[in-house]
Order: C-alpha cells, then structure tokens, then sequence
C-alpha cells in the first residue's frame, strides 16, 4: 500500500515536472519562433530588394552590440521600450487594453519639461518633482479613459485611439505656441541642470532612467507574484466575474490599473525628457507606445522577461542606423519586424488550439485510471 | 472672413473630404458588422504606394486604380483572417496592420525607388474633370458641383448606394444581424464568420479608392505616412454619425472642413493648426461620453421601471 501511494506520488511529479517542461517549453517556444519568422519575412523582403539578408542582419547585429559605444546606444534605445512595456503589459495582464500609452507619455514627457525649467529647487528635490510630475500627467490622462470605461462603460481602446491624436496634438500645440522655446525647432525651454537625469557616456544619451526602469520592472514583479493586489490585477483580467463573485471591485480595480499604467508612460515621457533631449521636443517619439505592446506580448506581461524583450527590439532599432548605412534596406524593416511579431503573437493559431483539444483528451482518458488509484 | 469663406474653399473640402467618405463607407461596412476597423490607415496608405508605382510603370491611372485596390484588399483580407479566423485582439491586429503598411511602404520606397521621403510617379498624370450637363450652366452651382474628377463623385455617389444596400438588401440585413447580434445571426443559419469576411474584404476596397484617390489625384505623388490619420478622422466620423451612412459622410465633410481650415484659419487668422485639426477626435470624445450617460440613464430608468 505504501509503495503503491509512493509510486503514485512519483508518477504524478513526473508528469507534473514533464508538464511543467511543456509549459515552459511552450511558453518559451512560441516567442522565439515568432521571432524567427519575423526575421525569415523580413530576411525573403531584404532578398526581394537585390540584398543579402545575412549581410544586413549582420549589419544590423554589430551596429547593436560592436563594442561599448554600440552596445551602450542600444541600452539608451532600450530604456523608453522597457517604460512602456511595463506600462502596456500590467493593463494587458489584467484585460484593460491601454492602448493609449503614446499620449500618456506624451504628457508626462510635457510635464516634466515645464516643471524641469519653470520650478527652482536643489537638484535632490528638483529631480524627483519633475519625475512625479510626469508620472502624475501620464496618470491623469489615463484617468480619462478609466473613469469613462468603469462609470459609463465606454470601450477603453475607442477613446485612447481618439486620445493618442488628442494628446499629440495638445502637446504639440503647447511647445509651438505658449511655452516655445525660441529657435528653429518646436520645443520648451532647456530644463536646468538641477533637473536632469545622469548621463553616463559621452557618445549617447544613456542615463539613469535606465536603472530606475529596472527598479520598477524589479517592483511590478514582486506586486504581481507576492502581493494580494497583483493577485486582483491579475483575476480581473482572466475571470471577470469569478473575481467579482470573490468580492472583488472590479471597476475599482480597473481604474487603478489605468492609472498605475498611465503613471509607467508618463515615466517613459520624463526619461525622454529629462534624461535623452533634456528639454520636451515636438514629435520626440517614434511610437514608443506601439512598441510597448511589442514587447509586452514578446514577454508574455512578465515584468522580469520585459527587459529581455525590450533589449531585443531596442537592438533592433539601435542596430539598424548601421543596416540602414551599410544596406539600401532602411531603419524601416524593424517596424515590419515588429508589426509581424505582434500579428503572430496577438494570433491564436488553430495549431494551438489543436495542441490543447489534445490536451483535453489526454486528461480525459487519463481521468479514470488516477480515480482508481485513489479508491484504492 | 470673406475670403475664408469663397466657392472655392466649398471646391476644396469637397476634394479634401473625398478619401474620408470613401474611408468612411468602408468604415461602415464593417462597423455595421460589429467590426471595428482601425486599420484603414494601413489599408489606404498601402494602396496609395500601390497606386503610384503601379503608374510609374504602367503610365495608366485606371490600372494603378485596379492595382491599388487589389493591394488595398489583399492587406484588409489578411487582417479579417487574424482577427476573424486567428482570434486576434482587433485594436492590436488593427495597429499592427497598420505600422506594418507603415514599414513596409517605406522600406519599398527606398528598395525599389530609392527615394527616402517624397516619390512622384515620372510624368504628372492627371484624371480628367467631367462636367455636369445642366449644372454646368448655372453659375454657382458649377462652381460648387462640377468639374470634378471621376473619383470624386464615385464617393458621393457610392453613400446612397452603400445606403440602400445596408437597408434594403438582404445581404445588408445580414450584416446588421450579424452586427447587432451574432449568435442569434449564427442560429438563422447565416454565416457570421463570412459576412464580417466580407464587410472587411469591401472596407479594403473602398479604402484602396481612398489611398488612390490620395496619391493619383488629391496630390501625384507618395509620400512616407501620408494618409495622416484619415482612416481614424473616418472613423471618428462614423463614432460621430452613430453609423448612418449618409450622416457619417455628411459628418466627413464637416471634419474635412476643419482640416481644410486648418491651414487657412493660421495664414488669415492667426489660428494654430493643432486647434482646427484637433476638433474631429474632440467632438468624437465628446459625442461617445453622451452616448455613454444616455445608455447609462436608459438602464437606470429600465432597472427603476422593473424594481417597480
């Protein structure tokens, strides 16, 4: 009897240890070939211009990581991607489809600009001011979506489509008119030096937002996995209702999580503007926020794995200034790269679907036999 | 502001409005399906590169056309397929689609022209403007309806054809089944998964007119990014009009006006642009909150009436 519960006991480990491994397998897996065929259909696209996709790559691969000067330009190209993917990826986690962080960074890149120049403080006050402010704008302009989503049931992705134009057009107003520095170019006054975020390399704009990035992907991490909120954030996102039957306040729920998002893009505005242009620059960002979502989906919402999907696709878009030299395929190629691995991953193929009807059926036949066991 | 407000300003939003109705018909097609196409900047933007090589090396515009839908179509099936087929989130796939176009229109502009920004397509080709028999007689009414070109009136005429087909038609009847209530569609034997197919294919077709509209007549050439939001500004409009085809291209013409003013209103009056061009999503915010608080206050009076 004992040794037939013990073989039991071992039986099930086994397979929950092999099933973990096809987890893990899985999870890894899907990613990684996701990846892969994106580079194939840009590699068949570079092939189809009269190049070689292995010389481009290539190109692409040394002007990412050659040396420090190239490797520290792709941690700077880094930075904005693992603000924003933290930022998509806990809305995402919990269902709320923030779509609108390009306009919540927008904001919080203004905010920081104004109160980097127009407020006078020693640098260890200035600093986190302007940091906080930032992180308050971005906050309050995901307040606008959240309060009409939880208040009047407005779908949330209709009204940050509408808000991201909104945004980029106010900011964009805002540092051509009224707080235009004066010069050529559309944007505010240069902050003061109190205000500035470190920089530590002469050859790029590598600063410290890049470690305080880390710190918050270090902190959303344990809320997530350690803490009875992060477990909230996480079942309204699965199962609705099952956490509103578990009395949990859902809209309350959704509302935080709008803002705490709103809050990461508005951080990802402050880096840019404290610690990269050192001043708010009209049409600074490429679509930062698109490419959160990137790199949100590449890691599956884990904040731990963001800074590994972030480094990939900041790579991508540091290395391809040097593709774009060396090639006739511009720096354009990694924004078909990443809009392929979105579609692939946002995708739920049949193969998968497959994989889990399989699945279903193997835990179905293996049902009666561990029922036995147990009678016995 | 007498001379904002000329014969040939009202000429003017007319022409600039046109790839917004045809980016809002298509719109509507799939909004009445229960489909929310963000993509139709990709769609457009697509078809308007198609558009101007296919005439770099054809010299024919009604080829470009043809090819230029074609594209357009082809890149509206492949977004219908991942989020219809594929299961995939719409507003990811839908921006997805979108940069895509975005990359990948740039990429070929430098492979295949080896232009960075701007392409024109050789020689300048010009749509003819056709004349309206009787209008064209009467003073200001040619100044207000005639003369344009053929794509032109395709728009406006196509709004109460799309209108007829989505009221009077069975396989519009269909869509708004399937729009309004797919499940109850799906067991009256209709085939959901191919009507919303279908709603999306057109939405690329009248998309694809937008783009070459955009490229082969608005202006003759492609450049990088140049839809600039107009599939969004549609389909504000269409948010805007609650989905009423003749309302939501009537409502293009007024968010075409705010963008034809934009840069007038800053040479005459001294307005910045953003403030003009900001208005179509504002409105659009503004009219979704009332729709929200009017749904709202119908279910607090549903719930009031049956707690009675």
């Amino acid at each position: 009897m004992a040794n037939s519960t013990n073989s039991v006991a071992v039986e099930t480990r086994r397979a929950s240890r092999s099933a973990t491994a096809k987890k893990i397998t899985v999870e890894i897996g899907r990613p990684i070939i996701t990846i892969f065929i994106a580079l194939l259909i840009g590699g068949v696209i570079i092939l189809l211009m009269g190049e070689d996709p292995i010389f481009a790559y290539g190109m692409l691969f040394r002007g990412a990581f050659k040396g420090m000067s190239n490797i520290i330009a792709t941690l700077q190209n880094t930075t904005p991607l693992l603000y924003t993917g933290l930022a998509v990826s806990l809305a995402f986690r919990s269902n709320v489809v923030n779509i609108g962080v390009e306009g919540q960074m927008l904001f919080g890149a203004l905010a920081a600009g104004i109160v980097g120049y127009y407020v006078h403080l020693p640098w260890f006050l200035h600093l986190p001011l302007a940091i906080a402010a930032a992180g308050l704008a971005g906050a309050l302009w995901a307040y606008i979506p959240a309060i009409l989503k939880a208040k009047l049931n407005v779908n949330e992705m209709v009204v940050c489509l509408m808000l991201n134009p909104i945004a980029q057009l106010i900011t964009s107003y805002i540092s051509s008119y009224p707080l235009k520095a004066p010069g050529p170019t559309n944007k505010t006054y240069d902050i003061l030096q109190t205000a500035k975020l470190p920089q530590f390399s002469k050859s790029s704009q590598f600063n410290a937002g890049f470690f305080i990035a880390l710190v918050l992907l270090l902190i959303f991490w344990y809320v997530n996995n350690h803490t009875k909120k992060g477990y909230e954030w996480e079942l309204i996102g699965q199962n609705p209702s099952f956490a509103r039957y578990g009395g949990i306040n859902v809209e309350k729920n959704i509302v935080q999580v709008f803002l705490v998002s709103g809050m990461i893009g508005g951080l990802a505005g402050a880096e840019q503007a404290l610690g990269v242009y050192g001043a708010f620059y009209n049409g600074f960002s490429p679509g930062y926020g698109f490419d959160g979502i990137a790199v949100a989906m590449l890691a599956k919402f884990n904040p731990l794995v963001i800074s590994l999907s972030a480094l990939l696709l900041g790579a991508l878009n540091s290395g391809s200034i040097v593709m774009q030299m060396m090639t006739s395929v511009t720096r354009d190629l990694v924004k078909v790269l990443q809009a392929i691995i979105v579609l692939l991953l946002a995708a739920n193929f049949t193969l998968e679907m497959f994989r889990k009807k399989r699945k279903d059926d193997e835990t179905l036949k293996k049902r009666p036999k561990t029922e036995r066991k147990n009678h016995e | 502001m007498n001379d904002i407000l000329t014969l040939d300003l009202i000429t003017t939003i007319i022409r600039i409005s046109t790839p917004l109705a045809f980016a809002a018909l298509g719109g509507l097609l799939t909004f009445k399906a229960g489909i929310l196409n963000i993509a139709m900047d990709g769609f457009m933007l697509m078809a308007a590169f198609v558009g101007v090589g296919t005439a770099y090396f054809t010299g024919n515009l009604y080829i470009s056309v043809v090819a230029a839908v074609l594209s357009s179509m082809i890149l509206s099936a492949l977004f219908g397929y991942f989020n219809l087929k594929f299961k995939a989130n719409i507003f990811i796939a839908g921006t997805a689609i979108g940069i895509l176009a975005s990359g990948l229109t740039a990429v070929l502009l430098k492979g295949v022209f080896g232009q960075m920004g701007v392409f024109t397509a050789g020689k300048v080709l010009r749509f003819p403007q056709y004349n309206i028999p009787i209008i064209k007689d009467i003073p200001v009414l040619r100044e207000l309806f005639s003369g344009y070109t053929i794509l032109v009136y395709m728009a406006y005429i196509l709004t109460p054809v799309v209108s007829f087909v989505l009221y009077r038609t069975k396989w519009g009847l269909r869509v708004r089944a399937v729009g309004e209530s797919p499940d109850a569609a799906a067991s009256l034997g209709i085939n959901v998964f191919s009507i919303k197919m279908q709603t999306v294919i057109l939405s690329g077709f009248f998309c694809g007119l937008a783009g070459a509209y955009l490229s082969l007549d608005y202006v003759s050439l492609f450049s990088r990014d140049m839809t600039g939001d107009r599939g969004l500004i549609a389909l504000a409009a269409i948010f805007f009009a609650k989905g009423d085809p003749v309302r939501t291209v009537a409502v293009t013409l007024l968010f075409g006006t705010a963008q034809g003013l934009s840069v007038r209103m800053q040479l005459t009056a001294g307005i910045a642009p953003q403030i003009m061009q900001i208005i179509p999503y504002f409105v659009t915010m503004l009219a979704l909150i009332i729709v929200g608080v009017q749904a709202k206050r119908k279910h607090f009076n549903i719930e009031a009436t049956t707690a009675r």
